[in-house]
């Protein structure tokens, strides 16, 4: 079941409560899917770096070879807020005389820990990750951060991309205006008090601006056109056959189809085996009391079971013998 | 009057005209402009004064780009000194 729709997407998303397998499902999916010869590069938008505890290995913020046909890598949202806030320090002190340097670095540095700082972060690097991979990928398997954090960050490309149209409608406003100044010949009263005189520093400052809204609204709508296409990226929600990660996966669906994201499969993981002793028997027949409530709340999604191990799931060849297990 | 100089007072009348009707509407139109970059500067600005903005992230980018127009802006929107607690431009 999770194969075949894995199969089928281009962009596929696990997400879930925190500690029911995420991870691990997703890296055992996209192993399956590298040995059926799909390239496939695999990320974690965790900041907790799990991939990395998962195949018992460093993978950074750049994509890493695991095996044959598949790559990895984190996203830090710490590293890109950093860097982002870098490069507009130093367009500021370009701007200003030395002495306010360290006025201007203060002022970023505050601006780091705003709220809504590294969820910004990681939409922008994921809309990169997004367009870039799928030209270079097969596919690409995003191992998402707990529930609530992800469904915020699927429903943020619509908030910023309204958010920068609002602004990109108001520059051209401005620009029209400016345009009929400027057509009205020399001006004389407002040209200190107006911002947007004819000069073309003026002019070219102003297209900068343009540019980087421009920029901006691409990315964001390009990411919303792919999350929202139910053809070629689907949503599934991991979880444990407990009371609170059935309660987590209702309410997260809820969440995923007000965004229009398309949920077509449940992992249940760690299902304990029926056949293994009184204990995992008797804990078996309570998880079905909890299944049962999802699935009188959820009662079209297929859900596919993984069992309980007797072992942990640690390195590559761990993950890619569950793999084979996975068809 | 030699037709020459007939023909520069007539230039000159022209213009003067021109003016007399076309300046009215380029004051509204600047006036317009200015407003409409005022209320931008408002939404760049507007997490530092306290207004969530959805994508201060981004909009930090903008900052080098309006910051020399800054100390204008907020003498106009009739604040004496500068809003931002670190960055003192008066």
């Amino acid at each position: 079941m999770l194969l075949e729709l894995a199969k089928a997407k281009k962009i596929l998303f696990f997400g879930g409560k925190g500690g029911v397998g995420k991870t691990t499902v997703s890296a055992v999916t996209a192993t399956a899917c590298a040995e059926l010869g799909e390239k496939v590069l695999l990320i974690s938008t965790d900041p907790a770096h799990n991939l990395g505890h998962l195949f018992g290995r460093k993978i950074g913020s750049k994509p890493t070879r695991i095996t044959a046909g598949l790559d990895a890598l984190e996203l830090d949202p710490h590293e890109i807020v950093n860097l982002h806030l870098k490069e507009i320090s130093s367009a500021l002190h370009r701007l200003m005389p030395s002495n306010l340097y360290s006025e201007v670095d203060k002022h970023v540095t505050l601006a780091k820990d705003a709220p809504g700082m590294h969820e910004a972060a990681m939409l922008e690097r994921m809309a990169d990750v997004v367009e870039d991979g799928l030209k270079d990928y097969d596919k690409i398997i995003f191992d998402t951060a707990p529930s609530g954090h992800t469904a915020r960050l699927m429903v943020l490309p619509e908030i910023m991309s309204a958010w920068t149209e609002g602004l990109i409608k108001r520059r051209e406003k401005a620009d029209r205006f400016a345009e009929f100044v400027r057509e009205l010949g020399e001006d004389t009263s407002m040209q200190d008090k107006t911002i947007g005189n004819a000069d073309d520093s003026e002019q070219e400052r102003e297209s900068q601006i343009r540019q980087i809204l421009l920029r901006r609204r691409h990315k964001f709508n390009h990411l919303r056109e792919r999350i929202a296409d139910s053809d070629m990226t689907s949503f599934v929600i991991v979880l444990a056959a407990e009371r609170l990660p059935v309660l987590e996966t209702i309410e997260l669906h809820e969440q995923l189809k007000q965004a229009n994201i398309s949920v077509d499969c449940l992992v249940v993981n760690k299902r304990a085996p029926a056949d293994s002793g009184e204990f995992l028997k008797e804990r078996q027949e309570q998880e079905e009391i909890h299944l049962a409530t999802l699935t009188g709340a959820l009662p079209v999604l297929p859900k596919q079971d993984i069992f309980l191990r007797a072992h942990d799931i640690v390195g590559l060849p761990a993950v890619e013998a569950m793999a084979k297990q996975l068809g | 009057m030699t037709k020459k100089e007939k023909e520069s007072l007539l230039k000159r009348i022209e213009k003067g005209l021109h003016e007399y009707y076309v300046a009215p509407y380029r004051r509204s139109f600047a006036r317009a402009q200015r407003d409409e970059d005022d209320l931008f500067m408002l939404l760049v600005f507007a997490e530092s004064m306290g207004v969530p903005n959805p994508a201060a992230y981004y909009t930090l980018e903008l900052l080098p780009l309006v910051y020399d127009r800054f100390h204008e802006w907020h003498k106009r929107m009739g604040m004496e000194r500068s809003p931002l607690d670190h960055i003192g431009c008066c």
